[in-house]
């Protein structure tokens, strides 16, 4: 005999409904998350981390929760095209996961839905995170007024791998550094075979919109304006852009259709790409490619690449206990961010950086080099509506259907519209340009 | 005895009222409210805005475009296909049973499946399509990256996946069809072609009123397959309205704009439905 056949229909009912709303009242007066005993705090934490960085992370984690009896973090990963979504609903109506990553570009739309803690008192009070361990311009993303969003994990800046063995059997025995030796290393790695087809080529674009990115800073061009208006068809945009439409006008980049890229990379056919410092994660399960790292060579008058960093952050409407467990984690994870580098990132901090640990991991340690010249993406609440107008604009260049000049003006038209509906119906002055 | 039949209908009739109703009126009232997930302080009637923003909005008829390439090429595809398959199924004396079970088994993949699957298909380098080109002396074609070829790259998948079903349809509609009028008719010294004509198509009309309007339904609100293959692109000439209701409400978090395009293509879908029952009533 069961206990419900004892307490009878109506009974059972009763006893269900009493536990259901025990349940909801105990979590709405902690802020969602479980404190399971008067000691212990149990927290989650979501991310995008669904490849091997996520194993990496994992195993932080296990190690905190181990060392930190007291917290007990457990982690949920998905896929980033989701994450975002899930974690937006889910925050605003005080559900969500006590602590999250949000990429810095993302930053300034996940920051104005109001529901991401000040983290401020992260890097101040008995131990601190000190502010100066990070560049000014990376500190900046995190950093709306006087309020911090998070506190950055690590920097993914966009870097070169070549195939060491490819470029050894051209004769080029290091990584192109500038225009003309990349250019002369373009000619001689693409191989055309008796039909006339290319059975292999020095360089494929990966993500493209990534790929031109990764330029905007070399040609001194930019998204925005400093009052927040577009700024897409800016000279520099346009020099950055015109090269790449070049490369694929001669045929020095294989055809759109073609659809090598990373996965030509991976499979020898292409001996240098351009892509994040995250896909070493994905070098590491390959066997027999003989991969070296090196920055986006100079293309045009200085150096520079695009980047973006995973920042940690805090929900809002935590209970003390939370916050504070929290924020020992994020310490934690920041102390510690040198583990995190070895899953295929660089560590926002700049100490972590000057380890002899680091400088022993070689994709990292050349990835980084970049990080004085990096440029993050545009640092706007409608980041969605401007990204797919460069990509717009990048296809039509690479696919031949528009200059560069042209393809940037009307991206510019089309992402200086969703600015100023932004603006008018949030009330943004122009003048006072966007600071979200 | 009545009590207990809406005891049994209760839990899908909560279900349904929560998760059917509830969404489309909630929807309906956002169609005319700003509505930004990312700031609710912003939020509001008003009126009209979003449909006529909509109607101004080059994106949306780009992408209403799109949809209506995608259900022109589609419903018509499938339905001969379809036919043609069930056609060959029904004279089939042995093994229907089994070449039934193997028409349908690709519907039985969900699309991201199917997706991936056909993305390698259709791959310029190492894919079957270009490949099977190459080797009999042909060129490889760019299937999903010129403006072309996209579209019917996407139509041709899709027929793939879900012509099963509709040839099941057909198929148990041309069993229904009472063997006694091809007797007579063939008495009457009728040819194939002719039996087909005028006994066939018309006892078939029915059910393929009925595929057509189900198929364009499912046409228009095309998302799966082109997220998944071209995400909409190239340039844009793949996105449908129901991709671009998904990117703006859950990209650009404007759920007042989305519902209010949801809303327009559901006017859409139901001008073309009207359209395409009264045109199938209509005697021959």
């Amino acid at each position: 005999m069961s206990i419900f056949s004892n307490l009878g229909i109506r009974g059972s009912i009763l006893g269900l409904a009493a536990i259901v709303t025990g349940i909801g009242v105990t979590r709405s007066c902690d802020g969602g998350g479980i404190v399971t005993s008067q000691h212990r705090v149990d927290l989650t934490f979501w991310n995008g981390f669904t490849g091997p960085d996520g194993r990496r992370m994992l195993e932080i984690i296990r190690d905190f929760n181990r060392e930190n009896p007291d917290i007990q973090v457990s982690m949920q990963r998905m896929d980033w095209a989701t994450y975002y979504n899930k974690l937006m609903v889910a925050a605003m109506d005080q559900r969500g996961p006590q602590l999250f990553v949000v990429h810095a570009s993302t930053l300034p739309r996940m920051y104005r839905s109001g529901f991401i803690e000040n983290s401020a008192r992260l890097y101040s009070g008995s131990d601190p995170i000190p502010s100066a361990d990070y560049d000014p311009y990376v500190l900046q993303q995190v950093k709306f007024k006087d309020q911090y969003a998070g506190v950055p994990l690590d920097i993914h800046p966009q870097g070169m791998y070549t195939n060491a063995e490819m470029l050894r059997a051209a004769g080029i025995q290091q990584p192109p550094a500038d225009k003309a030796s990349f250019m002369r290393a373009l000619r001689l790695l693409t191989k055309k075979s008796n039909s006339g087809d290319a059975s292999q080529w020095a360089f494929a674009l990966t993500l493209w919109r990534n790929n031109f990115q990764s330029l905007i800073p070399q040609f001194r061009g930019r998204y925005l304006k400093p009052n927040g208006d577009a700024d897409l068809n800016n000279p520099g945009n346009i020099a950055a852009l015109q090269f790449l439409g070049d490369l694929s006008r001669e045929k020095l980049i294989p055809p759109p259709e073609n659809g090598l890229g990373w996965v030509g990379y991976r499979q020898k056919k292409v001996a240098m790409v351009w892509d994040g410092v995250y896909m070493l994660g994905d070098l590491l399960r390959l066997q027999g490619l003989d991969y070296v790292a090196a920055p986006i060579p100079q293309i045009g008058p200085q150096p520079g690449t695009m980047a973006d960093s995973h920042v940690l952050c805090i929900r809002k409407g935590l209970s003390e206990a939370q916050r504070t467990g929290a924020e020992t984690f994020i310490r934690y994870l920041s102390k510690n961010s040198i583990r995190w580098a070895a899953a295929g990132q660089v560590p926002a901090r700049r100490s972590v950086r000057q380890t002899p640990e680091f400088a022993s991991m070689p994709v990292q340690s050349a990835f980084a080099r970049q990080i004085p010249f990096m440029m993050y993406p545009p640092r706007t609440p409608v980041l969605f509506e401007v990204t797919l107008e460069i990509d717009q604009a990048v296809e039509k260049v690479i696919r031949g259907n528009a200059d560069a000049k042209t393809a940037l003006d009307l991206a510019n038209v089309n992402a200086q519209r969703g600015i100023d509906r932004d603006r008018a119906e949030q009330k943004i002055a122009p003048a006072g340009g966007i600071q979200p | 005895m009545q009590r207990t039949g809406f005891l049994f209908l209760a839990p899908y009739a909560v279900s349904f009222a929560i998760f059917v109703i509830l969404p489309i009126v909630v929807s309906f009232v956002l169609s005319f409210m700003r509505f930004d997930l990312t700031a609710q302080s912003s939020a509001g009637f008003v009126g009209f805005d979003n449909y006529r923003e909509a109607l101004q909005d080059n994106y949306f008829w780009s992408a209403v475009k799109a949809t209506l390439l995608f259900a022109l090429m589609i419903v018509p595809g499938l339905l001969v296909i379809g036919l043609s398959m069930a056609l060959g199924m029904n004279a089939m004396a042995r093994g229907q049973a089994a070449v039934r079970a193997l028409v349908f088994l690709p519907g039985m993949l969900n699309i991201a499946v199917t997706g991936i699957l056909w993305q390698w298909f259709f791959n310029g380098e190492f894919g079957l399509f270009n490949f099977a080109l190459k080797h009999f002396g042909g060129q490889g074609q760019p299937w999903l990256s010129d403006k072309a070829f996209a579209m019917p790259s996407i139509v041709l998948m899709s027929v793939w996946w879900t012509v099963g079903g509709t040839a099941i349809i057909l198929l148990t509609a041309l069993q229904q069809i009472p063997g006694m009028y091809f007797e007579a008719a063939a008495l009457d010294g009728a040819s194939t072609t002719r039996m087909f004509r005028y006994i066939t198509l018309p006892l078939l009309k029915p059910v393929m009123s009925f595929v057509v309007v189900t198929t364009s339904i499912a046409g228009f609100q095309m998302f799966g397959q082109a997220f998944m293959l071209t995400r909409g692109g190239p340039e844009l000439s793949t996105r449908g309205v129901a991709q671009y209701i998904y990117e703006t409400a859950f990209n650009s978090y404007r759920m007042g704009y989305g519902a209010a395009m949801s809303w327009l293509l559901f006017a859409l879908i139901s001008v073309f439905g009207i359209f395409q029952i009264r045109m199938m009533r209509r005697p021959a």
